[in-house]
């Protein structure tokens, strides 16, 4: 099936039954799973490694995991964290093969489409902040996700993703003003 | 309540307070500016997400499965095979042995070949534990090889001692229920010594390398 109709369907399905039917080996179901996520994922995978051949190694190495554990995963789970999590470790483990520092700083490969002066600065700060600020930040106001769900994807308490990107929060907002005055 | 340029840091913290930081944000350019920071730096986030096209990825990853499924199918047919059909022929001898056997002719009030005898019994299940110690001392030597490595082999072992694993649970609770069931007692052994002979062969391989 061409990924574009699996992208159109994507709701069709729910996560239960796509893992279930990726168990039975049904490769179609799993790229349903593949078409939802892998866009997020290759951009997380970006922002911690810099580099899209990294960041296309680590999604390619974390569906092969996903399908390989596909047989393992509890049904009252929800997908989408456990599968964020073996993108970060795929990543954490790509970033030590190729000896780049894993979350590697972001001023490699700005976005085309980035040209505003404060999202330039925001990058360059992001890169100057503790990393679990920044991983809370990305994925917070970057990715889209819910505390819920961050909190999930991170196994940390979700009152402490709150607090950590407030924290991320204040120092982008010092850096920011920093540079600008 | 009074608000106070001091207040503001509060105020981010706590969207309840964020209407008076509003307010006293009218008269303060210092504190508007450090509102509309925070709140831009929200808005131009979503722009830093990086998107690209990866027509390659999707068939690279399918490819990879799909050879790892085509590496993994032929072994566990062949088992599968061999256990039905082992456990067949077992089942039969037993059935043909026992019909057989003088001054059996008649039917007795219980079919004595269908079931045994409580000593059988004893004996099957002094079998079976000598069976799962073996098989238990095999798997804490084969288990560090099964997790070192990923490859279609490994992983294809795996997936046959879950299979395994599941159904000598199945085979083991209907045991429970009717322990004096040959068949099932055959079925049961026929599957230890599938997993047995899988865990050898996965260390007697281990060894090769």
């Amino acid at each position: 099936m061409p990924l574009a109709m699996a992208a159109g369907r994507v709701k069709a399905r729910n996560d239960a039954d796509l893992i279930l039917a990726s168990k039975r080996g049904d490769l179609s179901a799993f790229e349903e799973i593949y078409a939802t996520h892998a866009g997020r994922m290759k951009s997380i995978a970006f922002h911690m490694l810099g580099d899209r051949a990294d960041a296309e190694d680590a999604v390619q190495e974390a569906f092969l995991k996903i399908y390989r554990g596909a047989g393992a995963i509890q049904f009252d789970s929800h997908l989408a964290p456990w599968i964020y999590r073996i993108l970060l470790n795929c990543c954490y483990d790509t970033g030590r093969k190729r000896r780049h520092q894993a979350e590697a700083p972001l001023t490699v490969e700005p976005a085309a489409q980035e040209n505003a002066p404060l999202q330039v600065a925001l990058r360059h700060a992001l890169g100057r902040i503790h990393p679990q600020h920044r991983m809370v930040f990305w994925l917070f106001e970057v990715e889209g996700f819910r505390h819920s769900e961050v909190a999930a994807i991170l196994e940390i308490p979700e009152g402490t993703s709150k607090k950590w990107l407030f924290e991320a929060k204040q120092e982008l907002k010092r850096l920011l003003t920093e540079s600008r005055s | 309540m009074t608000f106070d340029c001091k207040d503001l840091e509060r105020a981010l913290a706590v969207p309840e307070l964020l209407p008076d930081a509003r307010e006293h944000a009218k008269v303060c350019d210092a504190c508007r500016r450090e509102l509309w920071l925070w709140s831009e730096m929200s808005n131009v986030a979503p722009g830093l997400r990086q998107e690209w096209d990866t027509p390659d990825l999707w068939p690279k990853i399918r490819e990879t499965l799909a050879a790892q499924q085509k590496a993994a199918r032929p072994r566990s047919f062949d088992w599968r095979i061999l256990a039905v059909a082992a456990a067949l022929v077992m089942a039969v001898s037993v059935f043909v042995v026992m019909r057989w056997r003088p001054g059996s002719s008649a039917p007795a009030a219980r079919q004595d070949s269908d079931f045994l005898t409580e000593q059988t019994l004893k004996e099957v299940e002094q079998s079976e534990a000598a069976y799962r110690a073996s098989i238990d001392k095999l798997s804490r030597l084969a288990q560090p090889k099964l997790n070192a490595s990923d490859n279609p082999e490994t992983i294809a072992d795996r997936e046959k001692l879950l299979v395994l694993d599941s159904e000598i649970s199945e085979v083991r609770s209907t045991v429970d229920r009717n322990r004096f069931n040959a068949r099932l007692q055959t079925e049961l052994a026929v599957l230890y010594r599938e997993k047995q002979d899988t865990l050898k062969e996965i260390l007697q391989r281990a060894q090769k390398y």
